[in-house]
C-alpha cells in the first residue's frame, strides 16, 4: 500500500486536463506514442472530444519507477468537467488522496476549478498546483499573476507550483515525482471488513455492469458475495481487476487500490455512485459517508418526430438508460406531439448529451420541448403537487402558491464585466449574495438565482457579455415561492400544450409578445390566416398573425417533364409529415424549442 | 385493331442566344446542327417498333428554337417522321418559333408541310423587359410575326407572355396582356418568371443584383392575368394556359391527361405504358449514343401505382380537373371520408368546384395549386392505405 498513489486532475475546460493525462500515460509506458492517434485518449466518446469536456469518468492505472528507485502504482481517476455532474466529481475525489490542480497559464483560475478545488480540499486531498501551457507566447506575462492566484487560493508556497506544458512535454517528470512524494499513500486494513466506494459504473452488454470502485478496507475477490449498502442488493462477484487502458483481470483487489468488478448486474442504476460495497457475510459497520440519491433537476418532453416511431424511441431510451443512471423518463401524452416521454436530467448539459446520444447512437429523430424545472404547487385545498410539465399546472384558481428551485451561482470574471453580469443576473431575478476579489482584476461573485432563469440560455449570455472570460459554477439550494404563471400559446384558438411555459408574472407580457413574433417567423404561411396568441388562463396577452398565402404554384412551362414536378410535390408531401398538426395549422418541429432562442430578438 | 393515339415531341436544342431565365436545354453553337438532324432521324428510326402500335394525334416541335432549322433540315426530319409514324387525320402539329427568326416564306413552308399551330415566345411587349430577358426580338418583331403567321394561313396561334419580372408594375403587365389579346391569338400561355438554378438570372438574384417580386405582388399579377384573359374570352384550362373555347392545346392536354408520348432529341421526355424516360442532355453525347445504335436515355422510371395516382392528381389539379371516379377505381382510394371533407372545404372557400365526380380548381384555387395538391396527396395517401394492404 505504501507504493500506491490515488489522484485525480482538477481543471477547467480547455485548460489541458486531457492532454496532461495523455502525457502521463505516455511517460509511464501505459500507451506508446504510436497509440496516441487520437489526442486525448481518456475522452473516448465523440461528444466529449467535440466539446472538449469529460462526461463519463475514466480511470487508469500506471506503473512509475521514481527517482528513489521504487516502482509505484499510480491510479489516475478522471473526473467529469461540468457542473451537472458535481456529485459524481465529489465521489471520485473521495476515492483519491491527492489532486493535480491544473490552471492554464494564459487564462487563470476559473469558477469550475475553484468549486472542484474546494470539494477536493474539503475531502482532505493533497493538492499539487500546476501552471500549464507555459510554452504559449501569451503565457510569459501571465505566469506570475496565475501563480499568485493559486497561492492566494490554496495558500501554498511558490516553489510548490510546477510549471508545465502538457502539449510540449515540459514538467511531466516533475509532476510524477510530486505525485509520488507529496501525495500520501492510502491507508486501510486489508483484513478488515470490506469497504469499497462506487465512483462510477458502466454497462457492458456481455458481462452486465462494470462497477468501478476504490477499496478502503478489506479485500475483494472473485466469487465473493457482496452487499450494496444503499440498495440492499446482494451479488456474487464474477470478475475483479484493475484498469489499464483496458480492463486487466487480477482476481483480487485490496485496500488502497482502485479497480473494477462485475457481478452480472443488469442495470447501471442498480449500482449507485457513492454507494458502499461490502461483504454480505461480514459487512462493515458504517457505509462510506457522502452518499446521496441523484435527482433530476431539469425536465423536457422527448417525442418521436414521426408518431409511428414511439416504440422505437422507448427501446432507445431503455438502452440509453442501461448506461446512464441519471436519466429518468416516463411516458406522457401531448395533444400537439402525440405519445412521448417526460425526461428528467441532472442539468442542461446532461439533457443535451441525452438528446444527442438518442440521435447519433440510436438513430432517433426526436422533437424536444422547452426544458423546465420541477415546481412545487401548493393548492388552495392544502394539498401539494410536484409539476414537471407546465401543461399539468393546475388552474390558477386552485393554486395557493408555486415554489421553484433556486441555485447558488458562483461567477468568476475579470472586473471589467461586473456591470453587465450584475445586470444579467438581476434580469434573471438574481440576488447578489457576496463578492470578493481573487486578485485586483478578478472577482468572485455569488448570486442566488431561480434555476428556471438559468435554464434559458443563461450560460451563453454570460459568455457573450464577458467575451468568454466569465466562468460559472452552481449548486442547488432550496425551493422558494415565486409569482409564477402559466403562459399558453394558441394557434387559431387551439392551445398547443407542448408550448406552454411557466414564467414570472412580470415577464409574462414580454415573453408572450416575443414568443408570438418568434413563432410567426417559424410557422410557414398557410392557405388561410394563422392567428398566434399568448394567454394567461383565459386572458389573451399577446397576438400576432401570419397572412395567408395567396399564390403557391409554380406557374411555369415544364413541357413533358412530369417526373421532376411530381418528385417536387412528393417531397413537399413528405415534408408535411414532419410537421406537427395543431388543428389545421402545421407547425415545424423547431417551433417547440423557439422559446430557447427568444433573446435573439432583443 | 385500333392504334393507340400518342403524342410526339421533337426537341431542337439550338438558339442564337440563350435567354437569361431559360433552363431548357439548348446550345448557341450551330455547328452541330447537321449532325444533330442526322442523329435525330436515326433516333426516330430506332423507335420503328414502337411506332407500329400507334398513330400520332399531336406533335410538338420545341426547343431551343425550332425555327432556326433551314428548309432542308426541316424537310429531312419531316420525311423521317412520315416514314416511321402514321399520323392521324386530325393531327395537331405545333411548332415553336422565335419572333426574331421568322419570315413569310418560312411560315408558308411550315403550313405546306402540315404544321397547323404555331407558338411564339413573345414574353413581353415592352422592349426594356425584352432586353432584361435577353430576347433577340423587339415588341414590333413580335407583333409582325403574329401578323405574318396569319397571312401565311395559321388559324391556331399561341403567344407566350411572361410576368412577375423584378420590379414589374401592374400596369406594365396589364398592357402586355392587352397587347397580346389585341393580336387575337387563339391561345395564350402566361407564365410567371421562375428563377431556375443554373440560369444567369438565378445567379444575378443570388448575388443580390435583382430582387424577385414579392409574393403579394406576384399573386396580384396572377389573379389579374386570369381576370383579364377571362374577360377577353380566354378560358383558363391550366395553371398558366388560356384558350378560346375549343382551342386548348391538345398536345398539352395529352401531357396533363397522362397520355403517352415519345420525345426525340436531347433532353426530350417520353411516357410509354407507365414508363417515363428522358434523353441525354447534351447534343454531343446524344449524337454519339444514337449513332452507336443505342437509345440516348439518361433516366428511366417505371411508375408505381402510387406514382401513377400522384400524377393523376397533380396533373389534373393543375389542368382541367381530376376525375375522382378514376382515382377511386384505378387506385383503390376511398373518396368518401377525409377526401370528401377536404373537397367540401375547398368548395366552401371558393378554391374548387366539384360537379359530379370531377374536381376542378377555380382561378383562386389555381393560384395556390401546389399547396392544395400536397394537401390532397397527403389525404389520399392515407385514404388508399387500407386497400393496398388488402
Amino acid at each position: 500500500m505504501e507504493l500506491i498513489r490515488n489522484f485525480c486532475i482538477i481543471a477547467h475546460i480547455d485548460h489541458g486536463k486531457s492532454t496532461l493525462a495523455d502525457r502521463l500515460l505516455e511517460r509511464t509506458g501505459r500507451v506508446t506514442a504510436r497509440e496516441m492517434v487520437t489526442d486525448q485518449i481518456l475522452d473516448d466518446n465523440p461528444l466529449e472530444q467535440e466539446r472538449g469536456i469529460t462526461i463519463k469518468l475514466h480511470a487508469v492505472q500506471m506503473d512509475y519507477t521514481a527517482r528513489d528507485g521504487k516502482t509505484y502504482t499510480l491510479n489516475l481517476i478522471d473526473t467529469p468537467g461540468h457542473v451537472d455532474f458535481s456529485y459524481e466529481v465529489s465521489r471520485s475525489l473521495a476515492a483519491c488522496e491527492g489532486a493535480l490542480l491544473v490552471v492554464d497559464a494564459t487564462q487563470g483560475v476559473e469558477a469550475q476549478t475553484i468549486s472542484n478545488l474546494y470539494l477536493a480540499v474539503d475531502a482532505g486531498l493533497e493538492i499539487i498546483p500546476i501552471v500549464n501551457k507555459i510554452d504559449l507566447p501569451s503565457a510569459a506575462t501571465m505566469i506570475e499573476n496565475v501563480k499568485q492566484q493559486i497561492m492566494d487560493l490554496i495558500g501554498c508556497r511558490e516553489e510548490e507550483i510546477i510549471l508545465a506544458s502538457a502539449k510540449a512535454g515540459i514538467g511531466i517528470e516533475e509532476i510524477l515525482e510530486a505525485v509520488v512524494r507529496r501525495i500520501p499513500p492510502p491507508k486501510g486494513d486489508p483484513d478488515a471488513p470490506l469497504r469499497a466506494l462506487i465512483y462510477d459504473s458502466l454497462y457492458d452488454p456481455y458481462r452486465g455492469v462494470v462497477v468501478n470502485v476504490r477499496v478502503f478496507d478489506g479485500t475483494l475477490r472473485e466469487k465473493d458475495k457482496v452487499l450494496f449498502m444503499a440498495t440492499g442488493q446482494v451479488y456474487e462477484v464474477d470478475e475483479v481487476g484493475v484498469l489499464y487502458m483496458e480492463q486487466h483481470r487480477t482476481g483480487v483487489l485490496s485496500a488502497g487500490n482502485v479497480g473494477y468488478f462485475t457481478a452480472s448486474i443488469r442495470r447501471v442504476r442498480d449500482t449507485k455512485v457513492g454507494d458502499t460495497v461490502t461483504h454480505a457475510q461480514r459487512p462493515c459497520s458504517e457505509p462510506i459517508a457522502g452518499f446521496r440519491e441523484v435527482k433530476p433537476m431539469v425536465f423536457s418532453g422527448i417525442y418521436p418526430a414521426d408518431s409511428d416511431d414511439f416504440e422505437d424511441l422507448r427501446d432507445a431510451l431503455e438502452k440509453l438508460a442501461l448506461n446512464d443512471a441519471a436519466i429518468h423518463y416516463e411516458p406522457e401524452t401531448s395533444a400537439a406531439l402525440g405519445f412521448g416521454f417526460r425526461c428528467g436530467f441532472l442539468g442542461l448539459l446532461h439533457m443535451e448529451i441525452v438528446q444527442e446520444r438518442l440521435e447519433r447512437e440510436f438513430n432517433q429523430t426526436i422533437v424536444t420541448t422547452v426544458p423546465n424545472v420541477r415546481y412545487l404547487v401548493r393548492r388552495t385545498d392544502g394539498t401539494e403537487q410536484w409539476v414537471e410539465n407546465p401543461a399539468q399546472m393546475p388552474e390558477p384558481v386552485k393554486i395557493a402558491e408555486i415554489l421553484e428551485p433556486y441555485i447558488r451561482a458562483q461567477i468568476i470574471t475579470p472586473t471589467e464585466y461586473i456591470g453587465p453580469i450584475m445586470q444579467l443576473c438581476i434580469e434573471r431575478r438574481g440576488v447578489l449574495l457576496g463578492q470578493h476579489y481573487l486578485t485586483q482584476t478578478r472577482v468572485d461573485m455569488t448570486f442566488e438565482l431561480p434555476l428556471a432563469e438559468v435554464v434559458f440560455d443563461f450560460y451563453d449570455k454570460l459568455k457573450s457579455i464577458s467575451r468568454g472570460y466569465a466562468s460559472l459554477d452552481y449548486e442547488y439550494s432550496d425551493y422558494k415561492p415565486g409569482d409564477l404563471v402559466k403562459l399558453d400559446i394558441l394557434l387559431n384558438g387551439d392551445p398547443v400544450d407542448a408550448l406552454s411555459t411557466i414564467v414570472h408574472r412580470q415577464k409574462a407580457y414580454e415573453w408572450g409578445r416575443r414568443l408570438c413574433s418568434k413563432l410567426k417567423k417559424i410557422i410557414p404561411r398557410h392557405l388561410f390566416e394563422v392567428v398566434i396568441q399568448a394567454a394567461i388562463g383565459s386572458k389573451i396577452i399577446a397576438r400576432d398573425s401570419i397572412a395567408p398565402l395567396r399564390k403557391n404554384v409554380l406557374a411555369k412551362c415544364y413541357g413533358g417533364d412530369v417526373t421532376r414536378k411530381r418528385k417536387l410535390l412528393e417531397k413537399q408531401k413528405e415534408g408535411k409529415k414532419r410537421m406537427k398538426q395543431i388543428g389545421r395549422v402545421e407547425v415545424p418541429q423547431e417551433a417547440f424549442l423557439a422559446v430557447l432562442s427568444l433573446d435573439d430578438e432583443s | 385493331m385500333n392504334r393507340r393515339r400518342i403524342g410526339v415531341y421533337v426537341h431542337i436544342p439550338f438558339c442564337q442566344h440563350k435567354c437569361s431565365y431559360c433552363d431548357f436545354y439548348s446550345v448557341v453553337s450551330l455547328d452541330a446542327m447537321d449532325r444533330f438532324v442526322e442523329a435525330l432521324c436515326h433516333e426516330i428510326r430506332l423507335r420503328s417498333e414502337y411506332a407500329s402500335e400507334v398513330e400520332v394525334a399531336t406533335m410538338f416541335w420545341g426547343g431551343g428554337t425550332p425555327s432556326l432549322l433551314d428548309p432542308d433540315q426541316f424537310e429531312r426530319i419531316v420525311g423521317q417522321l412520315d416514314e416511321t409514324f402514321r399520323f392521324s387525320s386530325d393531327l395537331e402539329w405545333t411548332i415553336e418559333a422565335n419572333p426574331g427568326t421568322v419570315a413569310l416564306d418560312k411560315l408558308r413552308a411550315y403550313r405546306r408541310s402540315g404544321v397547323n399551330r404555331i407558338s411564339f415566345g413573345v414574353q413581353s411587349f415592352d422592349d426594356g423587359e425584352l432586353r432584361f430577358l435577353e430576347r433577340i426580338h423587339s415588341a414590333r418583331d413580335a407583333q409582325r410575326a403574329v401578323e405574318l403567321a396569319r397571312s401565311a394561313g395559321f388559324d391556331n396561334i399561341n403567344v407566350d407572355i411572361m410576368y412577375a419580372l423584378p420590379g414589374q408594375r401592374t400596369e406594365t403587365h396589364r398592357a402586355n396582356i392587352e397587347r397580346a389579346c389585341a393580336l387575337q391569338p387563339e391561345h395564350i400561355s402566361a407564365y410567371s418568371l421562375v428563377y431556375e438554378p443554373n440560369t444567369p438570372l438565378y445567379h444575378r438574384m443570388r448575388r443580390g443584383e435583382i430582387l424577385p417580386l414579392a409574393d403579394e405582388q406576384e399573386a396580384e399579377l396572377y389573379m389579374l392575368t386570369a381576370e383579364l384573359l377571362e374577360r377577353h374570352g380566354y378560358r383558363q384550362y391550366e395553371v398558366s394556359n388560356f384558350a378560346q373555347p375549343g382551342r386548348e392545346c391538345r398536345h398539352n392536354l395529352l401531357y396533363w391527361h397522362r397520355g403517352e408520348y415519345l420525345g426525340f432529341g436531347p433532353s426530350a421526355h417520353s411516357h410509354w405504358r407507365n414508363v417515363r424516360w428522358s434523353n441525354i442532355r447534351s447534343v454531343h453525347r446524344y449524337v454519339e449514343a444514337v449513332m452507336n445504335g443505342t437509345f440516348p436515355i439518361a433516366m428511366s422510371e417505371q411508375l408505381s401505382i402510387e406514382e401513377q395516382r400522384n400524377e393523376t392528381v397533380f396533373l389534373g389539379l393543375r389542368a382541367d380537373g381530376v376525375e375522382l371516379s378514376v382515382v377511386e377505381r384505378l387506385y383503390g382510394c376511398s373518396i368518401a371520408g377525409a377526401v370528401a371533407d377536404l373537397i367540401e372545404r375547398w368548395k366552401q372557400e371558393g378554391l374548387a368546384t366539384c360537379d359530379g365526380t370531377k374536381l376542378r380548381l377555380t382561378a383562386r384555387g389555381y393560384a395556390v395549386c401546389d399547396g392544395l395538391t400536397v394537401e390532397l396527396l397527403d389525404v389520399l395517401e392515407r385514404s388508399c392505405e387500407v386497400r393496398q394492404v388488402l
